[in-house]
């Protein structure tokens, strides 16, 4: 227990160091090689004619912030839903939300056809909300609905009626091509101009999650206790809620669905350093953000030249993880 | 237990098969160009040669209603006999994984051959239910032994894993149809959302075999499915091979679905309804309860893809799209009524 104290310190201040690094990595590497000078240039002393430039403040530098950004939305979410549900397998990717924000974003396209960006996006927060709270509240109305079990299959299968029925929809309405533009902008393709959209929306949901982190310790010690050291934990679920919508529902919009990254970062974090979700929310952010990011770079050597969606690196790191839980932790025991 | 009489299974027998038979006349007769009766009966039994009329009944409409009825009855029967095994009442092909692990190898056969050889090929149509089969084999074998603790069968654990390996097969197949070529590509995405737009004879007799060596040995062994909803100790006691019998019924289930997979795509939720709907008509009896399973499974599926062809006509919706949009409320009604 000794060294779990000092875990979460060094973390912490080693976090600036290392996403400075990671962001780096993210630049250097790609389609085109670039070298460190060029990068320090680019920042400091922008030059608009000059191709290099372009493709780092453009493509790379907006694909770097993102990409870390949405890592520490999806693991900070995970983190929370974990905390609040007392069940180690909820997370973001598995729970039906962005099933729900692909309904929600196929619907504006077919009501509200000339939308702008910053609407849709709103929208996919909106599907998001749906689809957490459809499995959520089924879960909760269900008998021993938020069991892992429960949860798992009623995310599954609450995510392939929300997608069935968007794709009907789609098929029906002709922009199937659309709604794929939209959802196969993968963390490539990160718009700077979105990437801005998002911040705020991140920042407002982290700084909610921080806020009631020491709640979400005493919730997770069990609804019994919590309420018995005086809390009132509807406020506690309903604001965590929110910011699970918040953090997804900005992942979501930027880069469509990516699994496994709010599964694993919040039990690598606790492994790390225990159960005070204190320290384990902004420690989930940062090893969320480092590690979507190493995966986005892997991706792209996976298949070089051309590159594989970063989905597929996290699925490959999760499932044995995934498996390995349900191995270790069975099916009906709350962890 | 009048309820559950022979005479009324005779009853349900012929019922379903009545609907069968009606639902098969609707979908050879109607569609973006209707046939009259008189049309229908008399192409089919060939006593008029209308060259239109025998083209679009016996190359268009009737293979693919042979298909959606194979399909159906393979998913109803499988869905049946792993719901017995594992003693849990959610588990499906699809929720296992055996549907993704099929559906793997398939890819990766496509990616490897599919574009040396041409797409009616006998080989390649003939030994796609087999990699799939391996595939399958491969999904289900990995979930039965991850699964298994303490010398038993742990049936929460048994859904987790399959929930696990399929996402984790999904993201593989994704990988791999992303290396394809683009014609390969649009193959591979059109077969894996569950579609029986390519339905043909070929396919159906490609996937005969599996159902004649198959169903059989299903139903012989159904009266241990029956056995399998005690306890595994008086299982035992009562003489019974509990982890023989298991494997060789998953393997069974595992080859129908593999097979049916090769042929339409991922069509998901048929396995978890049909055999609740058998159980509450016919009881819990197997014999009964899978011959009854296939019958339903069979009108599902031929209504499912009716509905799919026609409801946005001329574009076509996938097949499993309309089978999730009835599937999941069910499902969920049937949570509500389960107990924990």
């Amino acid at each position: 227990m000794h060294v779990k104290r000092y875990f979460p310190y060094m973390i912490l201040l080693a976090a600036p160091a290392l996403i400075l690094l990671m962001a780096a990595l993210s630049i250097l590497y790609g389609a085109k090689e670039i070298d460190v000078m060029t990068i320090q240039n680019a920042i400091f002393q922008f030059d608009p004619t000059n191709v290099d430039h372009q493709i780092i403040m453009s493509s790379r530098l907006p694909r770097a912030i993102g990409t870390m950004l949405i890592g520490c939305a999806l693991a900070v979410s995970g983190a929370l839903m974990q905390g609040i549900t007392r069940n180690y397998l909820a997370s973001p990717g598995i729970m039906g939300i962005s099933d729900g924000s692909i309904l929600a974003v196929t619907l504006s396209m077919i009501l509200l056809p000339e939308a702008s960006d910053l609407q849709r996006i709103i929208f996919s927060f909106a599907g998001s909300a749906l689809g957490a709270g459809i499995v959520f509240g089924l879960g909760s109305i269900l008998p021993n609905g938020l069991s892992p079990v429960r949860l798992a299959i009623l995310g599954t299968i609450i995510g392939t009626f929300l997608s069935s029925f968007a794709s009907a929809l789609a098929i029906y309405f002709q922009i199937s091509q659309d709604i794929g533009f939209w959802y196969h902008a993968r963390l490539h393709q990160l718009q700077p101009e979105q990437v801005g959209l998002a911040i705020p929306f991140v920042v407002v949901g982290m700084l909610a999650a921080l806020r009631i982190a020491r709640s979400v310790t005493v919730l997770s010690l069990g609804e019994e206790v919590a309420v018995s050291l005086g809390q009132r934990t509807t406020v506690v679920k309903v604001l965590a809620a929110a910011a699970v919508m918040l953090l997804t529902g900005s992942a979501v919009a930027l880069a469509g669905k990516i699994a496994f990254v709010g599964l694993i970062i919040p039990h690598i974090v606790r492994f790390l350093v225990g159960a005070d979700y204190k320290w384990v929310i902004p420690c989930s952010g940062v090893l969320g953000a480092i590690f979507l990011a190493l995966s986005d770079i892997v991706s792209r050597f996976l298949n070089y030249p051309f590159e594989t969606p970063v989905g597929v690196i996290t699925s490959l790191i999760g499932v044995p993880f995934f498996l390995y839980l349900a191995r270790k932790k069975g099916g009906n025991k709350y962890a | 237990m009048l309820k559950y009489s022979q005479e009324r299974f005779v009853g349900i027998m012929l019922t379903a098969l009545g609907l069968i038979v009606a639902a098969i006349y609707i979908s050879l007769s109607y569609g973006v160009f209707d046939l009259t009766f008189a049309e229908v009966v008399k192409t089919l039994f060939g006593s008029q040669s209308n060259g239109e009329y025998d083209v679009l009944i016996y190359q268009f409409r009737l293979p693919r209603i042979v298909i959606a009825g194979l399909v159906g009855a393979g998913l109803g029967v499988a869905g049946a006999v792993l719901q017995g095994v594992s003693r849990n009442g959610l588990a499906d092909p699809g929720i296992l994984g055996i549907n993704a692990g099929a559906g793997l190898a398939i890819v990766v056969f496509m990616f490897f051959y599919q574009g040396k050889l041409a797409g009616t090929d006998w080989f390649s149509i003939l030994a796609m239910p087999f990699f799939g089969l391996i595939g399958g084999l491969a999904a289900s074998i990995l979930v039965y032994l991850l699964s298994w603790k303490n010398g038993r069968l742990d049936s929460q654990r048994f859904l987790l894993t399959g929930i696990a390996l399929g996402s984790g097969f999904a993201a593989l197949s994704l990988y791999i149809t992303l290396k394809m070529d683009p014609t390969d590509f649009h193959t591979a995405t059109v077969w894996s959302v569950g579609s029986l737009f390519h339905a043909n004879w070929q396919y159906s007799i490609s996937i005969l075999p599996w159902f004649l060596f198959l169903l059989p040995i299903i139903f012989w062994k159904a009266h241990i499915l029956d056995l399998f909803q005690l306890e595994e100790s008086s299982v035992k006691s009562l003489g019974v091979s509990v982890g023989r019998e298991q494997v060789i019924l998953l393997l069974c289930s595992t080859g129908l679905v593999s097979a049916c997979v090769s042929v339409s795509g991922s069509i998901g939720f048929v396995g978890l309804i049909v055999p609740h709907l058998a159980k509450s008509l016919t009881g819990i009896r197997h014999q009964r309860m899978i011959p009854l399973c296939a019958m339903l499974g069979m009108l599902l599926v031929i209504v499912a893809d009716f509905i799919a062809k026609n409801i946005f006509a001329p574009a076509e919706v996938a097949t499993g799209t309309i089978i999730s949009l009835i599937g999941v409320p069910y499902f969920i009604y049937l949570l509500f009524r389960s107990k924990a």
